[in-house]
């Protein structure tokens, strides 16, 4: 199987050392299993007898391997570069999920599989996205997109096929229960928190993705049309994010065995929103953590906890390339992960 | 409820068909032989209907089967649950609200010398009217311009 990799970020780079590092366990599945091109803003870089990962490993862009670089954008790797899985990791973009819309649309349509960590596509454009995959044989799985490393699309399309999924609710932000568990033990401000987790490093550019909770519902959207068979858009979430939480109101919550938790819920209605949990519920999770509750009819409850973002998220995109690779072994069972 | 039904075959069928058309879940049935009148007999039964509106129509439904209803008594399940607003506003609103059967029972406010004014409140409501309950609450809180905050 000959793989290409859009987008050569913090994500994309920790995959490229991931798959240095596993490169015999893929081989153990498919002998032919090579990388043969990744792209970023600048251009890409392409061999047709497979790349160097080690190379890879070392290089900050893509420039810096001259011998394979050419200047041309992403979309010439696809077409020409004849590959059988396009793993996607292109910046997020809610508005019309551009650039990462454009390659898995042409990827699909040109037969080839995909595997992306990125929301903006799935929010965006779901419906059609799954439609040309089924459409062309195509498997496209995103794991990685939703709740970094947690398997929630495995878990429900794989071990709860008979079930009926009722509701799933859930910490989909790290980064907004990072502020709110330092809120909860500290009695920090709002302002204090989110401070720390900027110098950490760990928020978005505009704070205001995860702290509005515009990244949860973007999620909630994705949860909602892949594993709930609905048919909804980022507009019909109701959303309230954590500026209004007080180190008064974390208090009061506390004083009666609650904590406050950015809560996306998706049932008949899809709501993101700070929401007062128990300090015993299995959702109460604090620091970076995410944490998803499902409810359905036969299993009832299950929880799955974990990490949502971050480096961790390289397992569910390996998990992802290698369910691609079985499936294209097995000739090709579940195609979307819907 | 005890019904006084004739002493034939049937007549408990009869009686039982208005109840599950109302969505009247029927958790027992108990003949009151020691009453019976020879012609009559009491039967008294516990049903969980979904509302008092379903309870309402099988009441009626039976009323037009003139079986006579000898005594009705509601029993009414009620939920508790806590909420958080934070912000300033009038409490009167939530008092005086159009929330069917609300119960705070109890309540806690921050400090009065906190920057932000906030309120916990643990409310009671008949179980069924949770969601419209929440839903009027987040609607005054609209109004009111305070941050809603309700439990998971
Ligand atoms: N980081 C996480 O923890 C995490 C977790 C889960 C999901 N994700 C998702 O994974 C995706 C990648 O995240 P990341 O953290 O790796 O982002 P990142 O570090 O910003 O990397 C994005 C990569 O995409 C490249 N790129 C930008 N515009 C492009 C274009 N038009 N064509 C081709 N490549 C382009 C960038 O190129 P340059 O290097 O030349 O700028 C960069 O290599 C995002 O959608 C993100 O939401 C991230």
């Amino acid at each position: 199987m000959k793989a290409i990799i859009i987008g050569f970020g913090f994500i994309g780079k920790r995959l490229i050392e991931v798959l240095n590092q596993k490169i015999s366990l893929l081989k153990r599945i498919d002998r032919s299993f090579k990388v043969i091109g990744v792209s970023d803003s600048r251009g890409y870089i392409f061999n047709p007898d497979g790349l160097d990962l080690k190379v890879l490993s070392k290089i900050s862009g893509t420039h810096e391997y001259s011998r394979y670089f050419h200047e041309g954008s992403s979309l010439d790797l696809i077409e020409e570069g004849d590959a059988d899985i396009m793993v996607e990791a292109t910046p997020t973009n809610i508005k019309d999920g551009e650039p990462g819309l454009t390659y898995i649309r042409r990827a699909l349509s040109i037969g080839m599989d995909v595997v992306t960590a990125n929301k903006g596509p799935l929010v965006v454009a779901f419906r059609e996205l799954k439609r040309l995959a089924e459409s062309r044989g195509c498997h496209l799985r995103f794991e990685g997109a939703v709740a970094g490393a947690m398997p929630i699309f495995s878990l429900i399309n794989e071990c709860l096929q008979g079930d009926k999924i009722i509701k799933i609710s859930g910490i989909l932000n790290g980064t907004t229960n990072f502020i709110l568990s330092k809120m909860h033990f500290e009695g920090s401000t709002f302002e204090m928190a989110l401070k720390e987790a900027q110098e950490r490093g760990i928020t978005e550019k505009d704070p205001s993705y995860d702290v509005d909770g515009i990244d949860a519902a973007c999620k909630v959207v994705i949860l909602a049309n892949a594993l709930m068979d609905r048919d909804v858009r980022f507009e019909d979430v109701e959303r309230v994010g954590i500026r209004g939480i007080s180190p008064e109101a974390i208090n009061l919550a506390k004083r009666a065995n609650y904590t406050i938790k950015l809560i996306g819920v998706i049932d008949r209605n899809l709501e993101v929103a700070p929401k007062l949990v128990p300090l015993n519920h299995p959702l109460c999770v604090h620091g970076t953590l995410n944490a998803l509750h499902i409810e359905t009819d036969l299993a009832k409850e299950l929880t799955i906890i974990g990490y949502g973002a971050g480096k961790e998220t390289v397992s569910a995109i390996m998990n992802d390339i290698i369910s691609v690779m079985k499936g294209r072994l097995a000739g090709q069972s579940s195609l979307t992960q819907s | 409820m005890t019904l006084m039904l004739a002493d034939r075959p049937g007549e408990l069928l009869k009686a039982l068909q208005p109840i599950a058309r109302n969505g009247g879940n029927i958790i027992s049935i108990i003949h009151e032989r020691e009453g019976a009148t020879g012609t009559y007999v009491p039967v008294s039964l516990i049903v969980d209907f979904p509302s008092y509106e379903n309870f309402r129509k099988a009441r009626m439904a039976l009323e037009d089967l003139d079986i006579n209803i000898i005594k009705s008594e509601e029993v009414v399940e009620r939920v508790r649950f806590t909420v958080l607003l934070i912000g300033r506003f009038d409490l009167k609103k939530i008092l005086e609200a159009k929330i069917k059967d609300l119960k705070i029972t109890g309540f806690e406010v921050s400090a009065p010398t906190s920057k932000e004014f906030c309120v916990r409140l643990n409310i009671e409501v008949p179980k069924g009217e949770v969601d419209s309950a929440v839903n009027e609450l987040k609607k005054i809180s609209r109004e009111e311009n305070v941050l809603f905050i309700s439990s998971l």
